[in-house]
Parts: structure tokens; sequence; C-alpha cells
């Protein structure tokens, strides 16, 4: 018995502390480290600076994981950045070599000169006589969809010229989408939204979505939303071929919609001037904004920086940049020649804007820039088109072409450094054959998410749940004296042993308030993130002064609990010293006083300051 | 003027020549990828669906005996042999692999078999008949190679690790030499005089034998002091005992109020551990070899396995036919649990419901694989944490469960508004793993 103990007891306890702190280098390891390659378990750690510190967490097994957490997700990030180095392709673009050159002189016939055999034969002409066309690419970026407003409706491999179908279809067409990929695609039609497959075979005809006017296909969440005369917002599920829901406007005929690929929010822009951003689980929209004095004519968001900022373009011939974060004015306004434009955002952050006779782009910089004047950012291309009116233009994903459908047809136009050069074949791949495209599909639908996951946040999946804002257990039961409110209801009396643990922690004053919420996985670009909160105005202090803690913990020990002692008196007596101490410290550090340091006998020399 | 447009080069992303795979092509950049987290989330619930459909657990039922099987135990060192004791007085030796029987001795003993260890090719017996009976694994007529006659009925027989020692309870531990009649020595703790339930040595200081009593205790004796040296009395009575096969100082406890305990025996004050699901007495329990995880069987007609440190939220296995469970083992390879319950049946089960059997593929695996990791990545969401910790139950043992948690629930509010009625400082409230232990004696 007591060598089984001895023998137990012979482990080593992992709390003695080490004698002599490592060394950061460890000479063998650095000599060995060159010549062999080790087993991953086996190399250093590297230590990655910036990292969270959960030392405030008591469970131990606990913090060491989600240290583990965030040492994964930081090495990963480092190595993600690494994986930057492998990235072969190179982004084209257009540079000026001397002070006075403009790259807005630069005309296609230059372009196309310039380009590689390869990439000159995106630059070309669709002399077509369907009336206005529209079109749009898939996600590979290798089909192409058109629909002419009189009926005529075709897809085809662009880069091969291989056609796939092509319909008369003698009636009005006002949109053309791809589903899921090549295979199939959904007109808006005069009356109702038509889906065919990839010879041009009609496959359903759907009699809920009325006079359509625009598609648009959510890949990740398999839905073909339409908008339409009515100004009814259609969600469709073309995965079960349900209609998902439908939402009423109430802002009338709608004719711009667009999506942002990166929260599948869908952006409709309205007759009165309103923008109005929609979600399959909201009956309202998520935001509406007055975008315009008229009518809204386009409608774009920038996939760049994941969404985070919306271009519109009204009948009122101004286009406005907006910052999708806070909708306090647009960052940029500029007036647009010859009436209502056309937007498009492409992969890398170029701006089309196709208005009266011309197509301009803009690129990055200057267009997220905040100026109050309403001068137009610098052009980077231009290119006049004489079939009015123009309308739709879009950007080839991968490829640095821009189409752009018009009275007479289409024309693609090179626009060097639109496109990006890298692509996933996990996500889109331009060169696919017919068994990854199969492939593809089976997975896209067994990773369809579901609709009721579309939020303004795309990235709430994951993260923390906020803090909820209803009254907790704790200062209603110490407020009012009555029982503890839980999930919005009232409940009298409950007994401390029945309380939710995190109201029985925050009761004892053991809840981990401290919580740390940087948050190593999000790192879409939140470089930018580092505004600080608007402060708040005294109507709102003066509203948020009475619903502190500290408030009506006080008011419980004075009026009620004067001289009971138990341990939740007893807890709070101490916490409310706890939060006067604190209060004290502060007060005193914003008073310049620094306590830290031991007061000497030479402090009343100290000049006051 | 410099212009540079981008083109792909079809030779880097097609293959080079025919019935080459596709090249494929990384861009880690997170915008290339919308929705991931989303979509890894649905993964996750799609694993965990996919990981619920395909528990099948059960194997087979090893048929055999006429009454309840009251031991199984398994041979050292052999994956496929078993051994069952029944009351009807029967041994079976079974093959798990072939599911066949090895040796069936009818009429072993009279009464019921209490207990069945192996003493490396023969077999151990003890009965109610108050004889132990040494066996031979190959005797064809069935008679014991000797009988070692006791003065009161045995109730738990446990074999030396190393020694040709073994150990019996009865009202006392007595330590038996294989090759002589009579026991070489008593064990027993001066002040009491109970009956012994059960007897197990330590697997890894094997002269240190673990023993329960009716009268409530536990107790550990060293056959080298031949001293019963620590006394621990609970509150309930155990039925069952299992020392871990890794961690050599934890002991594992099946208790009467449905509750299993883990001790540390370096630290007898109170449990490290305690183990709530079953809604009835534990009658049985044994470790995995691996020591991660152990198995329990109860009078409420399940068998549940548990992860060690884990105290909620076991797996549950049950039938419509399966009895109250009165011995449980784990296999030699830790993959599959053996039940033998009241209505005479040994049946095998898988220790993890949903894995497969039989040859597995390389990619199989790996998706296997990957489907574990995102399970384990995602169990704090909600959706996901649903589909893995449901599980079906009977509908007794479910009504059982609720009737239960509603008792305890009262039982605390009580405890704590007596509490608050008292004078303060009075009464203070007493941790729930203290509260299992009455006393410690040394």
């Amino acid at each position: 018995m007591d060598a089984l103990i001895a023998k137990a007891d012979a482990m080593p306890s992992r709390k003695r502390k080490r004698t002599q702190p490592k060394s950061k280098t460890d000479r063998t390891y650095e000599s060995v480290i060159k010549q062999t390659s080790l087993p991953k378990s086996l190399r250093a750690t590297k230590s990655i600076e910036g990292l969270p510190t959960h030392d405030h967490i008591a469970n131990k097994k606990l913090r060491r994981q989600l240290t583990r957490t965030a040492e994964n997700a930081a090495s990963s990030k480092l190595l993600r950045e690494d994986a930057e180095l492998l990235l072969t392709g190179e982004a084209g673009g257009v540079a000026v070599e001397g002070e006075m050159e403009r790259t807005w002189r630069v005309g296609q016939a230059e372009i196309v000169e310039g380009a590689g055999h390869e990439a000159s034969r995106g630059r070309r002409e669709w002399k077509l006589d369907g009336g206005p066309y529209r079109t749009r690419y898939t996600r590979n970026g290798r089909h192409l969809a058109i629909a002419g407003r009189t009926g005529h409706v075709a897809t085809f491999d662009w880069q091969t010229g291989q056609l796939h179908s092509e319909l008369q279809l003698q009636e009005t067409c006002r949109d053309i989408t791809f589903l899921h990929d090549q295979s199939h695609y959904a007109v808006a039609q005069k009356k109702f939204v038509y889906i065919y497959d990839r010879d041009g075979v009609e496959l359903h005809c759907l009699k809920s979505h009325i006079e359509p006017t625009r598609l648009e296909f959510l890949p990740y969440h398999w839905l073909l939303a339409s908008v339409g005369n009515a100004g009814y917002l259609k969600y469709q599920d073309t995965s079960t071929g349900q209609l998902l829901v439908e939402h009423r406007t109430k802002l009338g005929a709608c004719s711009t919609m667009t999506q942002n690929v990166h929260n599948a929010v869908i952006h409709l822009g309205h007759q009165n001037g309103c923008v109005t951003l929609w979600t399959p689980n909201l009956p309202h929209p998520a935001v509406q904004l007055l975008a315009h004095m008229g009518p809204v004519s386009s409608v774009a968001i920038d996939p760049s920086t994941g969404g985070r900022y919306m271009a519109t373009a009204g009948q009122d011939s101004t286009v406005k940049v907006w910052d999708c974060r806070n909708w306090k004015g647009a960052i940029r306004e500029w007036n647009a020649r010859g009436g209502p434009a056309e937007l498009e955002w492409s992969a890398r952050g170029a701006l089309a804007v196709a208005s009266g006779g011309t197509v301009n782009i803009y690129t990055k910089p200057s267009i997220h820039n905040p100026l109050p004047a309403r001068t137009q950012p610098p052009l980077y291309l231009t290119h006049p088109i004489t079939h009015r009116p123009l309308t739709s233009v879009r950007f080839a994903p991968f490829q640095d072409v821009l189409t752009i459908g018009h009275n007479a047809g289409l024309s693609s136009i090179l626009v060097p450094g639109s496109g990006e050069p890298n692509f996933d074949s996990a996500e889109a791949d331009p060169f696919e054959n017919k068994k990854s495209r199969r492939e593809r599909e089976v997975r896209g639908l067994l990773d369809k998410i579901q609709p009721d996951m579309i939020a303004l946040d795309a990235d709430f999946v994951g993260s923390l749940a906020p803090e909820s804002k209803l009254t907790t257990a704790v200062t209603a039961t110490l407020a009012e004296g009555k029982g503890p409110v839980i999930g919005g209801k009232a409940m009298p009396n409950v007994p401390y042993a029945l309380l939710p643990r995190m109201e029985r922690l925050r009761l004892a004053g053991k809840a981990d308030t401290t919580e740390d919420t940087s948050d190593w996985e999000d790192d879409a670009g939140d470089d930018n993130d580092g505004e600080k909160k608007p402060k708040m105005t005294k109507e709102e202090k003066d509203k948020k002064k009475m619903r502190g803690k500290g408030r009506s913990l006080a008011r419980y020990l004075r009026k009620q609990r004067k001289n009971v002692i138990d341990p939740t008196a007893v807890a709070i007596r101490k916490k409310l010293e706890k939060q006067e101490a604190e209060k004290r410290k502060m007060e005193q550090a914003a008073a310049g006083q620094t306590t830290d340091a031991k007061p000497s006998a030479l402090d009343r020399f100290k000049r006051p300051s | 003027m410099k212009i540079n447009v981008l083109q792909h080069a079809p030779s880097a992303h097609l293959p080079t020549r025919k019935g080459d795979p596709m090249p494929t092509s990384r861009n880690l950049d997170p915008l290339m990828h919308p929705f991931a987290r989303a979509r890894e989330r649905t993964r996750a619930v799609n694993a965990a669906k996919l990981d619920r459909i395909f528990a099948k657990p059960f194997v087979a039922a090893l048929e055999g005996h006429v009454d309840a099987i009251e031991v199984i135990t398994r041979k050292p060192g052999d994956l496929t042999t078993v051994a069952s004791g029944s009351w009807d007085g029967g041994v079976i030796v079974h093959h798990l692999a072939r599911r066949s029987q090895l040796l069936h001795l009818p009429q072993a003993h009279k009464g019921k078999v209490s207990g069945i260890s192996f003493s490396g090719d023969r077999l151990l017996s003890c009965g109610v008949d108050r004889t132990v009976k040494l066996w031979s694994l190959d005797s064809q007529d069935r008679t014991p190679i000797t009988t070692f006659d006791g003065k009161s009925a045995f109730n738990s027989i446990d074999h030396h690790r190393s020694e040709p020692l073994f150990a019996t309870a009865s009202t006392t531990v007595q330590i038996w030499d294989v090759n002589k009649s009579a026991p070489i020595s008593n064990l027993a703790f001066p002040t009491t005089s109970e009956s012994i339930t059960a007897v197990r040595f330590n697997l890894s200081e094997s002269s240190v034998l673990a023993s329960i009593g009716s009268d409530r205790a536990f107790t550990l004796s060293d056959i080298r002091t031949g001293k019963a040296e620590r006394r621990v009395v609970m509150q309930f009575r155990s039925n069952a005992l299992s020392w871990s096969p890794t961690f050599p100082t934890l002991l594992l406890l099946a208790s009467e109020d449905h509750n299993l305990y883990t001790f540390d025996v370096r630290h007898l004050a109170a449990p490290t551990q305690i183990y709530k699901a079953h809604v009835a007495a534990v009658m049985s329990c044994d470790w995995s070899p691996t020591g991660t995880h152990f198995v329990s069987g109860g009078w409420d007609r399940t068998v549940r396995i548990w992860e060690e440190g884990r105290g909620t939220k076991p797996e549950v296995y049950h039938t419509k036919r399966m009895q109250r469970v009165m011995s449980t083992a784990y296999s030699a390879d830790a993959r599959f649990v053996l039940s033998g319950s009241d209505d005479g049946n040994l049946r095998i089960w898988k220790s993890k419901a949903s894995e497969k059997l039989g040859i597995v593929t390389a990619r199989e695996r790996a998706a296997i694989e990957y489907r574990e990791s995102l399970k384990d990545r995602w169990k704090m969401d909600k959706e996901v944490n649903k589909v893995l910790g449901t599980r079906h139950l009977p509908k007794p043992v479910y009504q059982a469960s609720k009737l239960k948690r509603t008792m305890l629930d009262a039982r605390r509010v009580k405890e704590e508004r007596r509490r608050k009625h008292t004078r303060a400082g009075e009464e203070k409230p007493k941790a729930e793993r203290a509260k299992a232990v009455v006393s410690e004696q040394r």
C-alpha cells in the first residue's frame, strides 16, 4: 500500500519551478535543424507575439485549450502568409513610366497589342440584334449567358467559342443568371422565371415569380432570388424546389438587384431612391437608406474588401460609394456624365461605370478614400461604346476582361489588373472537367448553408454569442427584490440552486467578466478596424447611468439587507468594495496621480502639475 | 507604358497526358472562400448526424446460460477468450471472434457461480457452495483439477498478476496458494465483521488489493504486510470495483446509489470524480485496457460507457430484451464491450457505436478522421452538440431519470432554504464529492 503510494508519488510534479530559465535559442537544436527535417512533434514552437493571454481563466484545462487554439490560429495565419509565396499567377496592370503618362489615354488597341496571345482573345465584339443585352458569367468565369430584351438567349463557353444553347424565346427577357454552374440557367421572362438546362431544354416554370425584372443566385445557399414589377423579393431554394420566402418591399417596382457574395445579403435599389438590404429571415429590410434623389439605377458591392463598400448609381446621374459598416453618408460621390450608370466591381477592386456612351474604370484606393468634394476619382481606363444604352457590365472572374452588354450586342474589353490571378480549384476552377464539375456539384449540395444563417455579419457563425441585453437574474432580483428574469420571462422566487450556472457564478462574484474577444481567426482584412467607438452623448450617458450593476447592488444592500449576513450579501459587499477601489484608482489615474510607486518621503518636493 | 494582361497558361492547369489527374491550385486568401466557417459548420452538423446514423453498436449475443450471468472475465494476454459464470452454476469459456464455446461446464458449482479468474492457462471459479475449483481449459470430462474448500460462501475471486496466488472474498479476504489446499493468510480490518462482496488485485503494484463489503466500506490491503491498511466508509455500499490499468492509483467503484466513483488512493477523503447517469444501482464496472474509458452495467437495464474524468453524458446501450445487467467487461483490444444480463445472454457491443467493422480504406479513414476533428471543433455549437449528445432511452429509464432530476433539484432547493433560515455560518454547504465519503479509517 505505502509502496504503491510512494510509487505513485514518485512522479515528478509539474508545478515544480524550473531552476534556470530556458534559453531562447537552443544551440543544439539550431545546429541540428540545418541538416535534418524533424518530425512536426519535435519541432520547436515558434513564439508568436501578440497572442491573447488567458491568464484570467481559472480552469486550467480550458485555459490550456484556449491558449492552444490561439496559438494554432496564429501559426496557421503565419503559414498562410507563407503560402502566398506559392501563388504563381501574376496580376495584370498598366504601369506608367513617365510623369506625364496617363493610363486612361491607353486605348484598347494598344492594350491588345501589349497583351499576350492568349489574353488578347478577351477583346471581342459580338454583333447581335436582340436588343439591349444582359450578361452573366459562371463563377469560374468560363461560361457566359446572354439575354437580349427581345428574347434572344444563349449560353456558351466564351473562350473556346463552344455554344451550349441558343433560344429565341419570342418574349421579353429582362435578366439571366446561371444557377450553381453552367448546367442550369434561369431567365426572367415576361411573366415568369424559367429554368433551362445547359442544352436549352425548359425544365421549370416558376409561376410564383411574377413579372420578374432581376435575378440573383446565392451559390452557397442554393437560393434563386428574384424581384419584379410588383415589388416582391422572392427566394426559391433550387436544391429542394420550394419557394422559401417572399418579402413585400412596399417600395414599388424594382429593377435593380445585386448580392453581396461575402454575406449573401441581397441589395435592392428602388424607384424612390432607397437602397434596401434583405435577408430571408427578416420580413423587413435589414438596412434601408436613402441613397439618391431619384430612382436607383444600379448597385454594386466590392468583393475585394469582403463586401465592405457599396457603390450606387441613380437616375440623377450620380455615383456614390458607401461604407457598409456605417451608413453615415456616402464616402465619395461624383457625377457620371450621360445619364444613369451601370456599375460593377471586379474581384480585385476595379469599379466599372458604364454611363452614356462610355465605360469608365476606376481603381481601388482612390474610390474608397473619403472626399467631400463631388469630383470623380482618378480615371484608370475608359472605353467609348456608341451603341447606347449600355445595359450591363460584368467582369469575367479570373480574367482581365470586362463584358458590356448594349443595344447592338456585346463588347468585351481588356482591363489589366481587374481579375484575380490565382484561383482555388476547390471553389471555382476555369479549367475544370466534367468529373470535377460533378464532384463540385455534390460537394456544394452537401455543404449547403441553411438560408436562415444569412445575416449582415457573416462571421457570426462559430463566434461567441453576444451577451443578452435582457435584465439578468442578478440585477432584477437585487433591484426589485423579485425573482430573476430568465430568457425574457420573469421567474418569481427561483432558488439559487436552480439558477443557470452563469447566474450563480455572477451572484457568487466569480463570473468571468474580462472576456477577451480578440479573435485570431477573424482576419479578413481587419487592418482598418482601428476606429474608436463614438463617444456617448449626454442623454445616452444619463440613460445608461442607472442601469449599472453597482447602483442596484448598493441599493439592495442599503434598503433590505442591512444586517443580514448571508453568502450573497457578503459576496455583494466584497464586489462593491472592489468596484469602489477600482473606481478610485481610475479617478486617480485620470487626475494624473500614479499610485503604483510606493509613496516616498521625497514626494513633498514634487511640483504640483 | 508597360501593359500586362493576366493570362492563365493551360499547360499549368490541364493534365499533361491523357488519364492524368487534374492539377489543382490553391489560394488560401480568405476572400476566395466566402462562408468558409458556415460551410464547415454545415459539414460538422452532417458529421454529427452521420455519426448517429451509423450508430449500430450491437454485434452479437452469445447464448448458453440458463440464468443471469453473474461474472465475466477476460483471459489476460488473450484477445478472444472470455469466461462467464452464471446463477445456474454454469461456467462457459467463449471464443469471441468465432462466437463459439471453448468450454462449457453446466454444473461447475451448486448454486450461483460468484467469481471467475484465470490462472495462467487454467480457470479458477468460486461459488456459493463454499468451494473454489480449478479447471483446465481443455478438460472434457468436466471435473476440476483441484477443489479448495472454504468455511463460508465465496463472493469473489481474483488471481495475482504474476505469482500463483489468488484472493477470495467471503466473510474475510483470504489469500490462497494454487498449490496448497488451505488459505495462507486472512486479511481483515480489525474492527469489522462484514461480508466482502468483491476483491481485486492492483494491476501495477500487484500485492495491493482492494475489497468492498456489505457495510458500505471499501478496504485497501497489502498481502506483504498481511493487513488491511485503509478503510473508507461511504454513504452507500458498492457493488463492484476495478483498478485502472494505466493509472495505478485510480480505483473505480460502482455504487448502490446509482453513481460510480473514482478514487485516487493517495487521497481518500473524497472521490476524484462522480459519474452520474444510471437511474438504478450500478451492478458492475470494468476499465478499458487503455484506461481512458470504462463500462458500467446497471439495474436499470442499460450499459453505459464513460470517459474517464467526464461525469455526465455517457454512451448508453440498451435493447428491448436485455434485462438487469449484472456484469460487464471490456474486450482486450478496447474495441468491444461485453455485458451479461439477467436474461442469460452475453452481449457483444462496439465500444464506439458508429465505428465501422471490417477493412477501412485509406480514404475512408481520412474521411473518418476529418469528421472526428470537425465534431471536436464544433462541439460547442448548439446544433452539433444537440445531435451528438442526444441518446434514445427506454421510456422507463427516461421517466426515472426525469423523476430523479426533479427529486434531486427539490432536495437541493430544500437544503438551500434550510440554510437560509438557520443562523449564518451554522451550517455550511458540503461539496457533492465530499458527501459520498463518511469516514476514512487507518
